[in-house]
């Protein structure tokens, strides 16, 4: 999985960052070759602890996405009723063969190496995989990926890409979500993300929720209140319970003014 | 909170915060292991009984199978490993409905989870013990010592003579934790090592309970745990999907992957029991306490015991002569209850937070008043002086801050529209605790540009460990914080306490601060130079030209904090909102006032605190996990039939802390906040409920059928 | 999940003919909530036609037909669309708010107008394999679960012995209230159209069928004729929690008014019963009425009193009249607070 000849070594950025968390094992890896992807994936692993602060460097690093088709490692063998499809996944064209069965959320987790996206019910219930197909959000795990030939998928690992005047740096929703500590464990955040990058557009279409009062008005642009964020972020769970902060980081981004953070020490 | 200079006590956002928003921090199954094949666990469909026979050849047969593991074909475990909850594959006996019976190997995880499909199996049923409402009248006290019958004057006395009292039960439901994250393992072997990529709250516990129940040496296994998704108590003690991965593996001889699904989440991995908690309070006409009595009757399971400490606030909150806390326990066959988030005082807090607002009510008098009458100035429970207590000023300053005074004290006296609104207030308080944990930190020196790494192996269930730690270090050596790298969540590392009973902050910056402190004391000593001022670690590598210096120390917590009775205290205040024909209730404010002694970081405090918030509006009004008393299954097993609140429960939430430099507690004062910010919420949602529409309500959650 | 074939059609006679005489075929359209069953082997399809290429996503108004004057939905459009297209939003709001109560933004972006209506019931003995489930095994008579189980979430209308399961779509409880028509083809026969309130049935002797749709019949539109209800109506959901959650019970109602009296009613009901529940009985009585409070309540009461409540729903008998009032006074005065 990890053989990927169209990936290129490492930048000077990376190996810099690279010696920051991991200084020791840096000439082994240097010295083997490692891809980006790997890298990349070393560096959400263990090994490599956690450099404190967050450097503009960082992020940029982090947040490239790796490009080139991955090789089908799985013999047809062990694919039953195997559907070939090609789809573009954060923007690269991907072509395999998967078991009738598999879902998107399996494909991209277990095929692709793209574990960002998560499994926090597999029914549909959460909201953690949550990623974005034609420019929509939908959940991946109720979506089987032999139905996606053709088809666009953005995930947790794509957003940073392409975002205009600032290509490889944080899509301003992550950054939001970093500053108004939009989560706790984590596990949720990749789908919380992507349903709140989605659920701008949505808003820019003047698209309609449960909670809004003007459901005869003609479609258009609408300024969400609090209230309607919640609505609309009602199908992503959070057990630790960050909502309030998800909706701040939401607000933030969506109005495009800053969102006051509250605490008091007192006494 | 924050000093001069320091990082500690600063709002820093969490370092590891651009690897969760990106989606590159690796949670147990994320971990890229080559050849790697996938396990499904099947269970058992009856509650009691043993296996007559299971056939597995169909699913042996189903391609892509590698294997199929029963108790007839399981290796030998030892049992009393350390793993909770049995269900270890060792024997046809069947003690709970969804008792793991066996597990496919496969290719694909598609295959696996086909295959499991296919096993049959047949069972000799017995009668299942599954009815609490029946079965609680056969509550036998506890075999726990702490769960003895803790007796002070004559309750029962006093009550018989009392003027003003409230007798009433509260009842709470079976809950789930139901981390975002199921409890997941990747187990791979190397040799005799065994390395299993897990979600662990104690990855110490981890390690010790999957190499006893092996019976493999402890330094054979290796827990890697950077990141886990979620964990409240269910991740704390280790459950048998961990080692069976292992297990799997090792007859595949190849690394297995194992995630419980959602459904397999409600008897797999604990759950909080059921209470009925009878509280009584007597009081005199001005409100002085004369009796509290807390008796609570729950389950266990049939061959283990665990009992929540429900009568826990009640030992401790108020200051009164006549004190009686007991506990009856029934054995059932359900999964082995276990800690869930406050256990015990999040649910009785709920009974006697909401009792004292009843008998608030019936003395006419404000309920923050009633608190600050019968205040301890000790703690009444033995004796001890409080390291110190901040009740009265979380209640203070909530009750200005929320508005209090605005409030109606008669309910249904609030009417909006549709909606009739009400206020509620409760109090809560979580014991402070710091537990050995050594650390390991090492500097590195290139030219002027001095890094460090702080290593140990404990747990970031999402509680910010990571960046306290590299704020503790930051200080402590003289660097500034993005020179500091954290390393946690491995059982190679040194061995620290888990994050659990919000011990985590407390014994893990004091670790890290010591061996900080220790650190720059070994410099100097080195430097055989006497300085007039104390300088940094950081100044001590430039200037006796040090290239790379380590060192470790084991913590300990202070030798006389159990001379004095350390707990973090708060006050919750809450707005609700009932709609007056349909019964729904929101909870439209909230305001959490807490003292936990030293903040660290008062960013990710605010997320601890309300996080526990939230839990107790999910344990207020939506959580229930109902078990069908005919055959012991649960028929909540799912997200769309377990209610954890949504985004749209939560509305506007607030969190205060109150300043507090405890140094009794622990060298840094830190108290913990894990706990705590659930502990008094549900009394305070269920008394602005009754605010609002003068319904007490004494069985949680209060769904709309409760409140017509 | 069982091994299964799957299948791609681009058009309605290919998906048709690739059912037909096929048993354990399904169609395949936003999959929400047969790949949820799949997972827990409750559906066990051999074959999955993937019918979402095919075009039927259309909105657009009638102008012939008995319809005429309505508009047309079609089958395979998202719900998402339905409920912010400004035909449907202008012109029946409350299938737009009905649409938007249910499930999650997502799950709206990937559910079709026809699959929402073959949503199977959320009753967790029927999810449940080790459970007894009448609707699940037919034939084998295993008993129904929920009967003498916890039936809290279960029906109060027209529920068996066999099933006291509720349908748990929210669109199909608005399309009851509007009269809406179901269009379905098959391989063989010509077009076949289904009045919505005959299109899901009661359970009776045979709770494993779910709707009157012939084996290898495909939904290709739902129908909705011109109405004056657009100035009066509100889809009310009452729920255990705030959102994203399955209806304890949901009122669409909508009222054509002359001055405050009333010229016609509509009111379905969801959560209580194994279909979208037309409450007839309380239209008519409400139809030359005044718009109030007091002929809100009788007519509620009206309704409910026949309702047959199972041993934990009883609640659903109070909570509906409630609700039924007060979806009436929100669609009369438009101001749900």
């Amino acid at each position: 999985m990890m053989e990927d000849h169209n990936a290129p070594d490492l930048t000077e950025d990376e190996k810099k960052l690279f010696e920051d968390l991991m200084p020791e094992d840096l000439d082994e890896i240097l010295d083997t070759g490692v891809n980006r992807r790997h890298f990349l994936k070393l560096m959400g692993l263990a090994g490599g602890g956690i450099l404190a602060w967050q450097s503009a460097a960082a992020e940029q690093v982090f947040t490239r996405s790796p490009s080139g088709p991955l090789p089908d490692e799985l013999s047809s063998a062990t694919i039953e009723n195997g559907v070939a499809v090609s789809f573009k996944v954060n923007g690269t064209a991907r072509k395999l063969t998967v078991d009738s069965r598999m879902t998107l959320l399996d494909t991209l987790r277990e095929r692709l190496e793209l574990t960002g996206s998560k499994k926090g019910c597999d029914h549909g219930q959460c909201g953690a995989c949550t990623v974005i197909v034609d420019g929509r959000r939908v959940l991946a795990c109720l979506t089987l990926a032999a139905t996606c030939e053709g088809r666009s998928v953005q995930t947790i690992e794509g957003l940073a890409n392409g975002t205009a005047g600032a290509p490889d740096r944080l899509h301003p929703m992550q950054t939001a979500f970093l500053k108004h500590d939009g989560f706790q464990c984590g596990f949720c955040t990749p789908g919380q993300i992507c349903s709140a990058v989605a659920l701008l557009d949505e808003a820019k279409k003047g698209e309609a929720s449960y909670v809004t009062e003007s459901i005869r008005s003609k479609p258009g642009p609408v300024q969400l209140s609090n209230e309607e964020i919640r609505e609309r972020m009602s199908g992503n769970l959070c057990r630790c319970g960050a909502y309030p902060n998800i909706v701040a980081a939401i607000q933030e981004v969506h109005s495009g003014k800053p969102v006051e953070q509250t605490w008091q020490l007192i006494g | 909170m924050q000093e001069k200079n320091k990082v500690t006590g600063t709002p820093v956002s969490r370092i590891d915060g651009i690897l969760k928003v990106t989606g590159k921090a690796a949670y147990a199954t994320d971990y890229p292991v080559k050849n790697i094949a996938y396990a499904v666990l099947f269970k058992s469909t009856i509650a009691a009984g043993t296996i007559r026979s299971i056939d597995t050849g169909p699913a042996e047969k189903s391609p892509g199978v590698l294997a199929v593991i029963t108790h007839k074909n399981a290796p030998k475990l030892k049992t009393d490993g350390g793993i909770r909850g049995g269900a270890l594959l060792q024997s046809p006996k069947i003690e709970f409905h969804g008792q793991h019976i066996g597990l496919v190997v496969a290719e694909t995880y598609e295959q696996a989870r086909h295959a499991a499909r296919l096993v049959k199996v047949e069972y000799d049923k017995s009668e299942a013990k599954v009815d609490f409402e029946k079965l609680s009248k056969e509550a036998v006290l506890p075999e726990d010592k702490e769960k003895a019958d803790a007796k002070r004057g004559d309750a029962k006395a006093a009550l018989q003579n009392a003027e003003f009292k409230v007798e009433a039960v509260y009842g709470t439901p079976i809950e789930h934790h139901h981390p975002l994250e199921p409890h997941s393992t990747i187990a791979e072997w190397q040799g005799e090592k065994v390395i299993l990529y897990n979600s662990s709250q104690i990855v110490n516990g981890a390690q010790n309970a999957a190499a006893a129940t092996l019976n493999i040496k402890t330094e054979n296994v290796r827990i890697v745990s950077p990141y886990i998704g979620g964990g409240f108590g269910s991740k704390g003690g280790q459950w048998a999907n961990l080692v069976l991965t292992a297990v799997a593996a090792k007859v595949v001889n190849r690394p297995v992957k194992l995630a419980l699904t959602r459904q397999q989440m409600v008897n797999s991995v604990g759950l909080r029991q059921q209470n009925h908690q009878k509280v009584s309070l007597a009081a005199t006409k001005d409100g002085k306490l004369t009796a509290l009595a807390h008796e609570t009757t729950t389950h266990c399971a049939i061959e283990n015991e665990f009992v929540e400490p429900c009568g826990d606030c009640s030992k401790i909150m108020y200051e009164v002569p006549n004190s009686l806390i007991t506990y009856r326990v029934v054995p059932m066959n359900l999964i082995l209850p276990t800690y869930t988030r406050g256990p015990g005082k999040s649910t009785g807090s709920f009974a006697l937070e909401s009792a004292v607002d009843e008998l608030a009510y019936q003395l006419k008098m404000d309920p923050i008043e009633l608190r600050l009458k019968n205040e301890p100035t000790r703690d009444p429970s033995n004796g001890k002086p409080w390291s110190s207590r901040t009740t009265v000023q979380c209640l203070q300053e909530g009750a200005k801050a929320f508005g209090w005074e605005k409030r109606k004290a008669e309910p249904r006296q609030n009417q909006q529209g549709n909606f009739l609104m009400g206020h509620g207030v409760a109090c809560g308080t979580y014991p402070a605790h710091q537990r050995p944990s050594s650390a390991r930190v090492s500097l590195n020196r290139k030219g002027n540009a001095i890094t460090a790494r702080v290593e140990l192996a404990a747990a970031d269930l999402g509680t910010g460990t990571h960046t306290i730690l590299a704020q503790t270090a930051a200080d402590a050596l003289g660097l500034p914080l993005n020179q500091i790298t954290v390393k946690l969540g491995d059982s190679d590392l040194p061995p620290a306490a888990g994050s659990v009973g919000s011990v985590g902050a407390s014994s893990y910056a004091n670790a890290v601060h010591d061996v900080c402190v220790k650190l720059t004391d070994e410099l100097i000593a080195k430097s055989g130079k006497q300085f007039f001022v104390r300088p940094t670690a950081a100044q001590l590598m430039v200037s006796e030209n040090v290239a790379d210096y380590q060192t470790r120390v084991d913590a300990k917590p202070p030798a006389n904090a159990d001379q004095y009775s350390s707990h973090s205290f708060n006050a919750n205040f809450a707005e609700v909102r009932v709609d007056i024909a349909t019964g729904m209730v929101r909870v439209t404010r909230f305001l959490a006032v807490t003292g936990a002694g030293k903040i660290l970081n008062p960013k990710t405090a605010r997320s601890q605190i309300i996080g526990g918030n939230v839990w107790g509006i999910g344990m207020a009004l939506t959580e229930e996990s109902v078990v069908d008393p005919r055959w012991g299954n649960f028929v909540t097993r799912s997200f769309g039939d377990y209610h954890v609140p949504a985004n749209l429960d939560i509305g506007a939430m607030e969190a205060i802390f109150i300043r507090e430099d405890d140094r009794v507690s622990n060298a840094l004062g830190v108290k913990g906040i894990g706990e705590v910010g659930i502990v008094g919420v549900a009394a305070a949602v269920a008394n602005a409920v009754f605010n609002a529409t003068g319904k007490r309500i004494r069985e949680l959650p209060i769904t709309p059928d409760k409140l017509l | 999940m069982r091994p299964f074939k799957f299948t791609t059609v681009s058009d309605i006679s290919s998906a048709t003919k690739s059912v037909a005489g096929k048993p354990n075929a399904r169609f395949l359209a936003g999959g929400t909530n047969l790949l949820d069953l799949m997972k827990e082997d409750v559906e066990r399809p051999e074959e999955l036609i993937d019918i979402t290429r095919l075009s039927l996503i259309q909105i657009k108004p009638l102008t012939e037909g008995a319809n005429k004057g309505g508009i047309s939905i079609g089958a395979l459009g998202k719900n998402t669309n339905a409920a912010n297209h400004p035909l449907i939003r202008q012109n029946y709001p409350l299938l737009a708010q009905a649409i938007l109560a249910g499930a999650s933004g997502q799950i709206r972006n990937m559910a079709t107008n026809g699959g929402n209506l073959l949503q199977r019931t959320r009753c967790p003995y029927f999810y449940d394999v080790a459970m007894p489930c009448n609707k699940r095994e037919p034939g084998e008579q295993p008993g129904c679960g929920a009967r003498e189980g916890i039936n809290r979430m279960h029906a109060i209308f027209g529920w068996s012995e066999k099933c006291v399961a509720v349908h748990p779509s929210d669109m199909a409880v608005a399309l009851a209230a509007l009269d809406a028509v179901v269009k379905v083809r098959s391989a063989s026969g010509p077009e076949r159209i289904i009045a919505l309130a005959d299109f899901h049935r009661l359970p009776e002797d045979r709770p494993e069928i779910d709707t009157n749709l012939r084996p290898g019949e495909l939904i290709t539109a739902i129908e909705l004729p011109k109405n004056r209800f657009a100035e009066k109506s509100y889809y009310l959901k009452v729920r255990d929690r705030s959102s994203y959650a399955f209806a304890l019970i949901s009122v669409a109602a909508a009222l054509e008014l002359d001055g405050n009296r009333i010229v016609q009613a509509r009111i379905a009901l969801g959560g209580v019963a194994h279909k979208p529940w037309r409450a007839l009985k309380a239209e008519q009585l409400l139809v030359g009425q005044e718009a109030t409070e007091v002929n809100f309540k009788r007519a509620a009461e009206a309704e409910m009193a026949d309702a047959k409540p199972l041993e934990h729903n009883a609640f659903k008998v109070e909570l509906g009249k409630r609700s039924i009032v007060r979806a009436l006074q929100v669609a009369f005065t438009g101001n749900r607070s």
